[in-house]
Order: structure tokens, then sequence, then C-alpha cells
């Protein structure tokens, strides 16, 4: 009981608090910004050619407004907009308008979690077991290879290590299609042809995510474990005859890990903004575009939508990051 | 209780969840089956008979909703320019307007109260059903008892009934005279489109219905898209020969044609290069880099300046005149002929554009009907210098000089005078940066120590342009090319660029931006309403609140009595036309609420490995863009290589 009434509610208060606190935000950005969904739409209509009379302009402004929710006084709005939220409805998508928000969020979410997951998790897992060993083993020759293409590889802006890969498996050796989630004239199926076809075209994106996360993890990895070797109770371990496995295995890496938990935890938070320059280099499908086209067409249901998963998806890893951290780091007690 | 899971048990729980998190979105894939689509996997079309374009608009976000009747549908996908059919459509290519659904021009009646179209017999929808009367009147009266439905305001205010006189004659009524009512179905990239009755009368609410399958009058009918909106694949009707196109110009030649989603210019061109993609529309530098690489590839020219040069807009400069100083036409003025329009060019679009001195592009009808025609006007047009002195700005010159320049660094293209009008125009004005300078102390404007110029009240004249964010945009081409000229000339001009141009220039906040000098003209017939219309004094909106005409916000009592004079002359007489859009174009320069430089400039790249007999510059047998709503027209011209 003292755990529940000493750190678990006033934690889950403070979550509850924080994602309040960051959806008022989200639905207070957009409005501030100088970009009004209304006169996108009629900038829209006048671009494609419609010729509007000043008080035909002024009738499609009164409708628009009234169907978008858009009427009455921001406190007015901010009522209606948790109405929504509690029944988890984001209302209607401005600018796909009937489109509901939720239905264009779940078109584009597995591919993003797809993808953000498995790379995550792969360059997460790879980078640190083999940042762990060069690190410990830090004078071999394959470790200070591993560091030198470590080296090269990080400094590199996303974008032109993306294009690389796509250059070279796409174009010279033809090994990966260009673009795409999947290929022309495929139609979703659970079938192994479709999943086969799906992999094909997330290896590259996958490919690019995993070489560049694995190498970040890889340095940061290589760095902890280089400390912790160095802590006194590693050496007593040495002198005092333990074998390397253990002390590689439970001492070094088990205790250089617990940051890089809390990176992992944040990492997957995140995943829910998206990634949008693998979807533009790779023309793969998710959440990264949508919020992208969102905010430059003042979509405000469909930008709060998606922040707001984001918002839920950091906060909630957090949280259950602090309430599992005694079972990875036996230190901490909430007694 | 924490102590009571191991670290073990906890990592196999890890991994379990993981493992559900990612088989998760395979799981929901499989329950993401999508209507009205045949089993179909990688390899099902044919590539010899497949034609493979990009969706100009990006990835859709609602794919399986087709109704475009209700707000932006990303109809480039496929729906306006493949099994669509307007009433009419415009063709700036060869400046005419090409009957579709109906089958000649509208008449009016001589108070433009009553509007009469003809419609096309032996037309059929994709479906069977016969297109007739009975449909252009549902969909005038569905769309004004509906205010979900896109041109539902526009119909609302302007018509009073609409009659089936008989299957193939509609009579609208109008509340009010307007002699301009038919081009709220003229497609220019958009119009108010036909609705299948016999489809659409069956829905409760048409505002929610998706309208899928799509069913249209075009040539083509809907085969499959992607549930995530990356590609929309058409196939040709077995009854293509009921579809205006067929009955216009015969059998469309690819069997499918696929509307694909690039995100970027990179995917575009190696896709191309693969011959994945047999249309490519690209920026500069990529149509060079793609023409270099590729040996099937072309360009809308053959020769230099390879670019489609004939997109019915005008770029340029664009001022704010309720913004002092540019409320005042002199410093407008001073500020044209600060500019040096052979560097300007070559900054700008690599002297590959065409010159316009008036507010319209010089493209399709408008050099033989305006450009040409004002060339004695503009030689002899004078301003007002200041003690007396006047100054002709017009140099019919400027387009051989740019051409000299071009050729100069190396760019070959045929001498003929011909070639030279067609793709460096007319003439444009001369560079007088000494006029400039009388212009502006004429109006109280001094330079400062160091030659840099100070407004009348002494304090430094500081330009800011804005322009969108995209580089490769023409706004923001012209905004480099002026600022570096402005600078010459001795004027702290800055480049500003902002996601949220449209919002600030629509409110007025700015000096001067990069959107069209002028409103961009139908493209076809002789007809400038559409232009000279948004400087009706009646659209102006004080500063701070969204204007409804030019962003110039530019207006004159003369302009809106040109403006009224050409509301009550019969479009389609050409004659009268024509004399009063050359007064209004005239107004537009003696006033120069924005200056005019060159045509839109497009890069297009045609791979010819599957197809040829594309609509190039020396065969321009209609516009050349796959996302423009008359591409349908073309496709019984292409022709198929089998891929050899």
């Amino acid at each position: 009981m003292t755990f529940v009434k000493r750190y678990l509610i006033p934690r889950l208060i403070q979550y509850f608090l924080v994602i309040w606190l960051g959806i008022t935000v989200v639905f207070l950005i957009p409005r501030l910004t100088p970009s009004d969904p209304v006169m996108k739409m009629v900038d829209q209509m006048r671009a494609r050619g419609s010729t509007l009379e000043p008080g035909a302009m002024d009738d499609i402004i009164e409708d628009l407004t009234q169907m978008y929710g858009l009427e009455g006084s921001w406190l007015e709005q901010y009522g209606d907009f948790w109405a929504r939220l509690v029944q988890g409805d984001f209302g209607v998508s401005f600018f796909q308008f009937p489109a509901r928000v939720n239905d264009l969020i779940a078109v584009a979410l597995p591919w993003t979690l797809g993808l953000l997951l498995m790379s995550t998790a792969i360059s997460w897992t790879v980078g640190n077991i083999v940042g762990g060993l060069a690190g410990y083993y830090t004078r071999r020759r394959w470790s200070r290879v591993l560091d030198s293409v470590a080296m090269v590889v990080r400094p590199l802006p996303y974008y032109v290590f993306a294009f690389i890969l796509l250059l070279l498996f796409a174009y010279v050796v033809r090994w990966f299609p260009i673009t795409g989630g999947a290929s022309l004239g495929a139609i979703p199926t659970f079938t192994w042809d479709y999943i086969k076809d799906v992999l094909w075209h997330s290896a590259l994106p996958a490919l690019s995510l995993v070489i560049l996360g694995g190498a970040i993890n890889f340095q940061v990895m290589k760095l902890l474990v280089q400390n912790v070797n160095a802590e006194s109770y590693v050496q007593y371990a040495k002198l005092g005859g333990v074998t390397e496995n253990r002390i590689v295995g439970k001492y070094i890496i088990r205790n250089a890990m617990l940051p890089q938990i809390t990176g992992l935890a944040l990492s997957f938070g995140q995943i829910f903004s998206g990634a949008i320059i693998t979807e533009i280099v790779f023309g793969y499908p998710g959440l990264g575009m949508l919020l992208f086209r969102a905010i430059t067409n003042g979509d405000y249901n469909l930008i709060m939508g998606i922040t707001i998963l984001s918002i839920i998806g950091i906060t909630t890893a957090i949280l259950i990051l602090d309430l599992t951290y005694p079972l990875f780091d036996p230190r901490v007690r909430y007694t | 209780m924490a102590h009571e899971i191991s670290r073990r048990d906890l990592m196999k729980l890890l991994a379990a969840g993981a493992s559900g998190f990612a088989l998760g979105p395979v799981t929901f894939l499989s329950g993401n089956s999508v209507e009205a689509q045949d089993a179909a996997l990688p390899g099902t079309f044919p590539r010899e008979q497949t034609l493979i374009a990009r969706i100009l608009t990006g990835r859709v976000g609602t794919p399986d909703n087709f109704n475009e009747w209700v707000g932006w549908k990303n109809r480039d996908r496929g729906m306006q320019n493949l099994a669509n059919e307007p009433l009419w459509s415009v063709d700036f290519a060869t400046g005419e307007i090409v009957n579709g659904l109906a089958s000649g021009d509208p008449t009016y009646s001589e108070d433009f109260m009553t509007v009469t179209i003809p419609l096309r017999e032996g037309v059929a929808w994709s479906d069977g059903e016969p297109f007739t009367a009975a449909d252009v009147v549902y969909t005038i009266e569905t769309l004004i008892a509906f205010d979900g439905l896109n041109g539902h305001e526009f119909l609302l205010e302007n018509v009073e009934s609409a009659t089936a006189v008989d299957d193939y004659t509609v009579e609208v009524q109008l509340k009010v005279a307007n002699s301009r009512f038919h081009t709220t179905f003229l497609d220019r990239w958009g119009c108010t489109w036909i609705m299948p009755k016999h489809i659409f009368e069956q829905q409760e609410d048409p505002v929610l219905f998706t309208h899928n399958p799509f069913v249209g009058c075009g040539p083509y009918k809907l085969h499959s898209f992607d549930p995530q909106g990356a590609w929309t694949a058409w196939e040709k009707r077995e009854d293509w020969d009921k579809s205006p196109t067929g009955i216009l110009y015969g059998e469309p030649q690819p069997q499918f044609i696929i509307y694909q989603y690039f995100a970027d210019e990179g995917s575009q061109i190696l896709a191309q290069l693969t011959h994945q993609l047999d249309v490519a529309e690209l920026s500069a530098n990529g149509l060079t880099a793609l023409l270099a690489q590729s040996q099937s590839s072309r360009a809308y020219q053959p020769t230099f300046p390879f670019v489609v040069n004939n997109d019915p807009a005008i770029t340029g400069i664009c001022f704010n005149t309720a913004r002092a100083p540019f409320d005042n036409v002199d410093v407008r003025w001073a500020l044209t002929l600060a500019i040096d329009i052979v560097e300007y060019t070559s900054i700008a679009v690599d002297s590959s554009g065409t010159l316009s001195p008036v507010h319209i592009p010089h493209l399709g009808p408008y050099p033989d009907l305006y450009i040409g025609p004002m060339q004695d006007w503009l030689k002899e047009f004078t301003i007002d210098v200041g003690d007396g002195e006047t100054f002709a700005p017009y140099d019919p010159e400027a387009p051989r000089r740019v051409a000299d320049l071009a050729r100069s660094r190396g760019y070959v293209f045929p001498e003929d005078d011909e070639f030279l009008a067609k793709t460096f125009g007319l003439g444009w004005y001369k560079f007088a940066p000494e006029i400039a300078e009388k212009l502006l102390v004429k109006n109280g404007f001094s330079r400062d120590d160091n030659g840099m110029w100070l407004m009348p009240d002494g304090s430094p004249w500081k330009i800011e342009f804005n322009s969108g964010t995209v580089l490769a945009n023409h706004d923001a081409r012209n905004a480099a090319a002026a600022v570096q000229q402005w600078k010459k000339f001795g004027i702290d001009a800055t480049h500003f660029l902002t996601e949220s141009d449209a919002d600030l220039v629509a409110v007025g906040d700015f000096d001067v931006s990069g959107d069209w000098p002028g409103w961009e003209p139908w493209g076809a017939g002789p007809d400038l309403y559409r232009t000279l219309n948004q400087w009706n004094t009646a659209y102006v909106r004080p500063i701070g609140e969204r204007n409804q005409g030019h962003q110039s916000r530019w207006t004159s009592p003369e302009m809106d009595d040109i403006i009224e004079r050409l509301r009550e002359t019969d479009p389609f007489d050409t004659e009268a036309v024509v004399a009063i859009g050359i007064e209004g174009l005239k107004e537009a320069v003696k006033n120069m609420p924005g200056i005019p430089t060159y045509g839109y400039v497009g890069f297009v790249g045609w791979d010819e490995t599957y197809w040829t007999n594309w609509p190039g510059s020396e065969n321009a047998y209609t516009q050349p863009y796959t996302h423009w709503p008359n591409f349908k027209y073309a496709t019984p011209f292409l022709q198929p290589t089998g891929g050899a």
C-alpha cells in the first residue's frame, strides 16, 4: 500500500496531468498559427478555377466553418473537442473532408508501427550487443574497424545516407524496389505473397534506420562499457578469477544497459510521430507525411489526432519504464 | 510485489509484446480488404500495355473515396484526367476549348438571364447508362440542395431553375445576369462536373457517398487502387467509343494507366531510368540529370530550352498596393525599370522562360489576339518621369538579348524568328536604372552616402519579398532574381521564405510577393474576364482581412468600367471581347500592380521505351501534362512500342 499511496497514485496523477497539458497545447498551437483551414480550402477552390463572387465566398466560408466545427469561441471548441476525445473520436479531417481522422490514422499507423518497431528493436539490440562487446574488447581489430565504420556512418545526414542506399540497392544492383510500401497492383491480403512483398519493400527503409540507429547505439554502448570496465568492482572480479563471459554478461553489459533502456522506451514512444524523411525518400506510407500535410494544410483535427497519439505514446512509455525500472536495476525500490 | 517478477520473465514478456506489435500491422492489413478490387498481385499489369504517371498532388488521403463533388479528393489520380468528362475543357496548347459532354458553345439570351447548353449524343457512362440532359439538371439541382457539395454556393446564388428541354438540351434560368455562367462547367484543372444521376439519386446523402467505383463518361474506368493511396489503376473501357474522347479522337492506346505517388524527385528519376515511370515531373536540375543519364527519355522541347513553356500562367512580382510605397505607381515602375530582364531570367530559369510584357502569358491564342496587336501601343506607351520628361519603357529587343545570352552560354537552338518569338516572347521592358532613379527622386526618395535608397521620410528603404519555401517554385525563383536586381540598384531587399506565405499575402501582411502578377487566364479562347475580374473593386478588402480579389489589392475605376463592359459582352463575340480585353491589359500595364516577367515553366521527362508520340513542342496536339483534365485526349495519339 505504501507503494500505491506514495508512488503509484502521484505518478498516475502526474501522467494524466502531462497528457492533459500536452493535449491542451496541441489544441491551441494550430489556432495560434496564421494557417486557417477554412481559407486554405477557399484558396484552393479559387486556385482550381472557381470564380467566386464576394457573396458566394462569404457563404462558403460560413458553410465550411460550420462543417469543420470551428464555430464559437475557442473555449466552446475546446469543450466540444474534449467531448469527442473522451469517446475516442478525433473528428473529421478538414483537408480530406469528410474522412474521419481516426480512419486516416488507422490506415497509416500499421505501416509506421511495422517499420519503426522492428527497426528500433533491431538497431537497439544489435547496436548494444556489438557495442558492448566492442567496448570490452576495445583493442581487438574488429572492434577498431567497427568503430571506424560507426564514426563514418553516424555523422552522415540521414537523407543523404538513405538516398545512397536507394541508389545502390534499388538502382545499381536493383535488389529492392525504388518506392512504395508494396508493389503496383498488390492488394492487401493475409497471404505469404503479400507479406513477402511488404517485407521486400520495407527492407531498404528498415536497413537505413537500423544502420544509422545501430551506429548510434553502438557508439554509446561502447563508451558506457568502457567506463564500467574501469570500475573497481570489475577489476576486483577479474582479480578474483571470475570467468570473462560472466564479467562481460553479468557485471558490465547489464550495468551499462540501464541508460540504454531509458533511451529505448523514449524511442518507442516517439514512434507515433512517424519517420517523415524515411517516408519521403522511400515513398513509404506512414504517419510522418500525414502529419506534415496536416500541418501545411492547417488540418487542426488531423494534427491533434496524430500528436495526441504521440503524447500518449511517450508519456505511457516513460510511465511503464518508471514502474518497471526496479526489474532492471535492483538498486531501485518503491518502498 | 514487483520483485515477484524475475528479470528473465520480464524479458520474455517484452519479447512477446514486441512480436505482437510487429505482427499487428500485418494482421491489420489482412482485415483491410477493399471494395471493388479484383484479386491482384504484382505483375498484373502488362508493362507494354500500361502507362505509368505520377500523382501530382501527393499520396491520396482517402483512397476509397471518389466523390469529387465533396472537398478535395486528389482528382488528378485519374478521376479528372481519365475517367471524367466535363461539358467543356481548356486546351492551352492549341488555344481551343474542347467540347466534351457539350456538343458546342452555350448560347445566352440577350439579357444574360438564360443560357442554353447543347449536349453530345451517343455518350454513355462507364456502367453503360446513357448520358442525357437529365444528368445535367440533376447535378445542378443536387448541388443547390446540399451545402456540403462543391459549387453549392455559386449555383445557389446564380441559378433560378434548370430544365431539360429535350434529352440533349438544357436550359438554365439565372437569378442574376451572368454572361460567364457557363465557365463553372469549363474544366481548367477543375470545374463543376456532371454527376451520374442514376448513381447519386440512390444515395440518401450525396455528401457522405464515396462513389466507389467511380462512374464517369471518360474513356477509362476504375481498375483498382492502393488502400494506402500510393497508386490508382484505370483500365480502358470496352465501350470507349461511347466516351467523348473516343468519339472525338478514336481509341485510347494504353490498356491500363496507373497514377503513382512519388514522394520526391530522386525516386522519380530512378524510376524513369529503370523504365518504371513513363512521365516524370521534375525541377530544372532534375530534368537535366534525367536527360544526362537516360538514353530513352525526352523533354517537352527537343532543343534548348527543353521546358514546357506553354502553361497558362504568367509568373512575376506582385506588389501590395495597399501598403506604401507600393501604392505609388511611380515606385512600381521604378522597380520595373531597375530590372535587367536578361540577367533576371538567367538567374530565375536559366534563360528558359518566355517573356510577356502584359499580365497574361505568351501562349495559345494570346500572342495573336493580344500581345502581337498591342505591340504598337506598347512601343508608343510612355511614363511621366517628371519635369516634363517622358520615357518609353518598352523594349521589343529584350527577347533577342535573352536568346543571345543563352547562346553565348553554349545552348544550341534554332535561330528563326518564329522559334525565337515562341520561345523568348515578343518584348519586355528596358533596363533603365537612370529613369528608375528619376521616378524615385520625383517622389521624394533619396540615396544615402553608401548609395542605398532612403524613403521620403529619410528611413532606409527595405523591401521584403515573400515566397513559399520550395526554391524550385516560380515564386521563389522570381524572388531570388528580383532581390538580386534591386540590391544592385541600391535597395535593401531581402527574400523572406515562409510556409505561411499564402496566409500572409491573403491578409495583406507583405511588401512584395511571388504571386502571379495577373490572375491566370483560361489559357484558351479569347476571353480575359477570368484575369481582369480579379481587379474588381468589389473584391478588395481592407488590410488585415482576407482579400477576395487579386493579391495586389489594386483596382481602379477605369478597370471596374472595363470589367463591367466585359460582363455585358457575349463571351463568344471574339472581336468585342478582344477589344475590351486589350483595354484591360493596357490599364494594367499603365498601373503595373505587379510585374509580369516570364510564363510558367514546367519540366517534364517522357520515357519513350514503352510509349511514343508524346505531345511535345514539335507536335503539340494537346497539352503535355498527365495531371491536366484533358490528358485523356492524348491517349488515342500515344503509340505503343511494345517495349522494344
